[in-house]
């Protein structure tokens, strides 16, 4: 186990709450991700059928 | 016998210390710190760091100048010429601090390091842009434990730009107060209801709180992080900053000065006219500006290849200046908040740790144009305390006498008893020539005001 430098007070909480951050943060990019994916799923045909252009939303 | 000074602000971490040295600033870097040191430079994370001008570079010195025991090594980083505090920082300029702060967390993490500090106070407004300081704030990166600094961030960075946005109010004098940042539970006091409605603010603040006061004491938290929830962490608290609207309201007192006085543009063109010419005159390659309103006359003096550090009292005057200082990529151009009547004062420890402004920003020319009548009718200084003020702090002066009969003056005597029968053009040349001589004097044609060319008669 490395041996951290705690010459700062992390504050006694600060590392608990940053767990707890980190799980609702990685929530809300799985989900935000996941909506991306259900858009991307039902516009691609649209996308398709205007052909030679990019899709910049995806 | 080891003549070095070190720095009274260099003393919590063990990692190494700032020393003044024959009149430049080293940075000793420990046996303590030496792997992490080693790192720092082999993994490639400075060279990184210093060609995108965002770590101070460094010369380093194999030579053990503080001949102390713990001695790895001695850096000597490039000299910032002016060392500024978040307290005299308006609120772009902490965003900036902040942004780079995190930048650095992100490009430390790639070569397995991390900051083990986030504070404004290792950030320096360096050639008009801002730079990391603190060439001893990296260290090994753990993934699986959490950020250090984290709260750290929060309270000097998060937490005072959480209050500017939702109060609109400058918090620099709190800042001034709090020197490790604003605590928790404070902003959590402050913050007006609506702000709960922001993601960011209940993580941050409303979570911290509860968590803070919850843990138990004596019971390390079992953790477990992950570089991934680092970076989520990280990118969400960029994304906070980022948003922050870019374009804030300048419309206070001073904001519009120039634009609205009518005789604005012919006043100015006279008055740049003398400033040019007492320019011309002086050898000084430094100067305080006071009361620089939107950095019109910085700007002059930035021409002359002056190095300018521009005050004023208003965060928005120096919002503005900063923008342009920024968007024009002008070096030579420090923006800061001043209020002259109350200047930040030494704090931390033993009142040692962080100088007073006038201790810290020294230069051979202090401008002082349209101030006067501001600081003796508006403030109650009197001329004599004023010239003193001025001897101390100034071994060249331009300053502008803006008289009673000014329509300005006028304007302010109107809602005040005028106890002011002192205030003179002749009782102000006798009370500064106790302390300067006049080398230069011009009246602004078509304008009662008058400007002054003077120096100091003796060094203090």
């Amino acid at each position: 186990m490395e041996c951290i430098l705690l010459y700062i007070d992390p504050g006694s909480g600060s590392y608990l709450v940053q767990v707890i951050i980190a799980a609702i943060l990685g929530a809300l990019f799985y989900f935000k991700n996941l909506w991306w994916k259900i858009k991307a799923f039902f516009f691609r045909p649209k996308k398709e059928e205007s052909e030679g252009e990019d899709s910049v939303n995806g | 016998m080891v003549n070095y000074t070190r720095h009274p602000s260099s003393f919590k971490d063990p990692a190494g210390f700032v020393f003044e040295y024959g009149g430049q600033v080293y940075r000793q870097v420990n046996q303590y710190y030496a792997r992490q040191f080693e790192h720092l430079i082999n993994s490639g994370l400075y060279e990184q760091l210093t060609q995108r001008g965002e770590l101070i570079p460094h010369q380093q010195i194999d030579s053990n100048l503080t001949q102390s025991k713990e001695w790895y090594t001695t850096l000597l980083p490039e000299p910032v010429d002016y060392i500024s505090y978040p307290y005299e920082w308006c609120f772009e300029q902490l965003r900036d601090a902040a942004q780079l702060t995190l930048g650095m967390v992100r490009t430390a993490v790639q070569h397995s390091m991390i900051l083990k500090d986030a504070t404004p106070f290792n950030v320096q407004f360096h050639k008009g842009k801002p730079v990391f300081i603190d060439t001893l704030s990296f260290d090994l990166y753990n993934p699986k434990q959490p950020w250090i600094a984290y709260r750290q961030f929060c309270q000097s960075f998060l937490f005072p730009l959480y209050l500017e946005h939702y109060l609109k109010t400058d918090i620099q004098k709190i800042l001034s107060s709090y020197i490790d940042g604003i605590p928790v539970d404070f902003i959590a006091r402050l913050l007006p209801l609506k702000s709960r409605l922001s993601l960011g603010v209940w993580l941050h603040v409303y979570l911290q709180q509860t968590a803070n006061g919850s843990q138990k004491p004596g019971k390390a938290a079992e953790t477990r992080f992950s570089r991934k929830k680092l970076m989520d962490l990280v990118s969400h608290l960029t994304n906070i900053i980022q948003h922050f609207p870019a374009e804030r309201i300048y419309n206070s007192t001073w904001s519009n000065y120039y634009e609205d006085t009518i005789l604005s543009q012919e006043y100015l063109r006279e008055k740049e006219n003398i400033v040019r010419q007492f320019c011309a005159a002086t050898k000084s390659k430094t100067v305080l500006d006071l009361g620089a309103n939107d950095g019109h006359f910085s700007k002059l003096f930035a021409g002359y290849g002056m190095q300018v550090v521009a005050t004023d009292a208003d965060s928005r005057c120096i919002a503005r200046l900063y923008q342009e200082v920024k968007k024009n990529k002008i070096t030579n151009i420090l923006p800061l908040i001043l209020d002259i009547a109350n200047p930040s004062p030494a704090i931390g420890f033993q009142n040692r740790e962080r100088a007073a402004f006038h201790e810290r920003i020294q230069t051979g020319l202090v401008a002082a144009l349209a101030l006067i009548h501001h600081l003796v009718i508006g403030r109650n200084i009197s001329l004599p305390a004023l010239a003193e003020y001025f001897n101390n702090i100034a071994p060249e002066l331009i300053i502008e006498f803006v008289p009673k009969e000014d329509e300005k003056v006028q304007q302010m005597l109107a809602t005040r008893p005028d106890t002011f029968p002192d205030y003179t053009e002749t009782a102000f040349e006798k009370y500064f020539s106790k302390y300067f001589h006049i080398a230069g004097k011009q009246t602004v044609t078509g304008t009662p005001r008058v400007l002054y060319h003077m120096k100091r008669k003796k060094a203090i």
